[in-house]
């Protein structure tokens, strides 16, 4: 669900930046606290997968492409600030190593899949842990999925209002939320599903192999 | 111009193109990195094209059929824009093909050494999941149902992820020993 670069306007990125750089900061040092050989390992690895799953795009009519995006699973594993950074990790040699996604809207993208999504979904799973660990997991992945999508169709809608011409013509992004909305929700509805069954099947596999670094 | 020269100036160039908002001005920089890029230009252009050409045509083909149907078409934006994203693309893909990423972030060890072990790790993913899927054409002569696919793409993934994480504590260690954390 990336946005790529020349979508958002300067007017976006650059708030984004200043939000996004201190809680790439503290993110840093909860991992440097919780670093060890282990996890490091384990880390790399889901990094990794987030990376390769982040790669299969399908572009969409929203302004934007359609993928599983991992973030879910490393946030039920390692919590939701090593998650933020992992991914914005993954975002970051997407736009330098294969010239996917962007850089000017990383931060913008890092803070919706990153750190929207992950909290979303580690926040989620806390509370719907009493119903069922399966289910837990498959609502709260979907859902972070979905809170992600929203917020990027939001962004993305809401910059001919943001970025406009003297004559009032957009700069950037053309179309208003009632286009992104439904753009975006309704494939990253299906996609998510899909994300939500993988992370179930990996969240249990992480599991059995002890790897979780959250309590729980 | 060193590579991490490099790497800053096309951090600037990105940033610049987003404050322009004039398509004779990007038309123009559009021109200047073609001749820039030197040989091989051609593959460059068709790299770019390839990453970008699908949503600028789903943004593109929209814009047109609202505009359309509204009667508020606008060519110089619909030129602006697709000219943006393209050189935006374009910037990028030089980039990525004229910048040694290790290189530029000499200095940097840290970020370096996280550098190394993800991609690593995607080698070793990627690698992974094709010698599975050789393993499972190999073991029957009709192509397996969807249920087949789906169980093998299963036990492939977790199979895949238990060897990476393997492979990984086995490089963890071996840079650990070498002294790659100490710093």
């Amino acid at each position: 669900m990336h946005i790529p670069d020349g979508l958002i306007s300067p007017q976006t990125y650059l708030p984004a930046l200043v939000i996004a750089a201190p809680l790439w900061l503290v993110a840093r040092r909860r991992l440097q606290a919780r670093l060890g050989d282990e996890m490091l390992s384990r880390l790399t690895v889901l990094t990794a997968l987030a990376l390769l799953l982040s790669t299969l795009m399908l572009p969409l009519p929203g302004g934007t492409s359609g993928h599983a995006v991992g973030v879910g699973l490393l946030a039920l594993v390692f919590g939701p600030w090593i998650a933020f950074l992992a991914y914005s990790l993954v975002l970051l040699l997407q736009a330098v190593v294969v010239g996917a996604g962007g850089i000017t809207a990383l931060p913008v993208n890092a803070l919706a899949m990153g750190f929207v999504g992950g909290w979303t979904t580690v926040l989620l799973f806390a509370a719907l842990r009493r119903f069922g660990e399966g289910p837990a997991v498959a609502i709260a992945v979907w859902c972070g999925v979905m809170s992600a999508a929203l917020l990027l169709a939001l962004v993305l809608g809401l910059q001919p209002w943001i970025a406009q011409g003297p004559d009032g013509t957009p700069r950037f992004f053309p179309f208003g939320p009632a286009v992104t909305i439904p753009a975006l929700l309704l494939p990253h509805a299906l996609i998510g599903a899909g994300e939500a069954a993988l992370t179930l099947l990996v969240f249990r596999h992480a599991r059995r192999r002890r790897w979780l670094e959250v309590p729980g | 111009m060193t590579h991490r020269a490099r790497l800053c100036a096309w951090l600037v160039a990105v940033v610049g193109v987003t404050l322009v908002h004039q398509p004779a001005w990007l038309g123009a920089g559009l021109a200047v990195v073609l001749l820039a890029s030197g040989r091989g230009r051609g593959t460059l252009t068709l790299r770019a094209g390839r990453a970008v050409l699908p949503i600028l045509l789903v943004i593109s083909i929209g814009y047109l059929v609202m505009g359309w149907l509204t009667a508020a078409l606008d060519w110089r934006f619909l030129l602006l824009f697709n000219l943006r994203v393209l050189l935006l693309a374009l910037l990028t893909a030089w980039m990525v093909r004229d910048v040694n990423l290790e290189r530029a972030l000499q200095g940097f060890p840290g970020a370096q050494r996280w550098l190394s072990i993800v991609r690593g790790q995607e080698a070793v993913l990627r690698r992974l999941a094709t010698e599975y899927r050789a393993a499972v054409r190999s073991r029957s002569t009709v192509p397996p149902t969807l249920r087949q696919r789906y169980l093998a793409g299963a036990a492939l993934a977790l199979a895949a992820l238990d060897k990476a994480v393997y492979n990984s504590e086995a490089l963890t260690q071996g840079m650990r020993s070498r002294g790659a954390f100490d710093d």
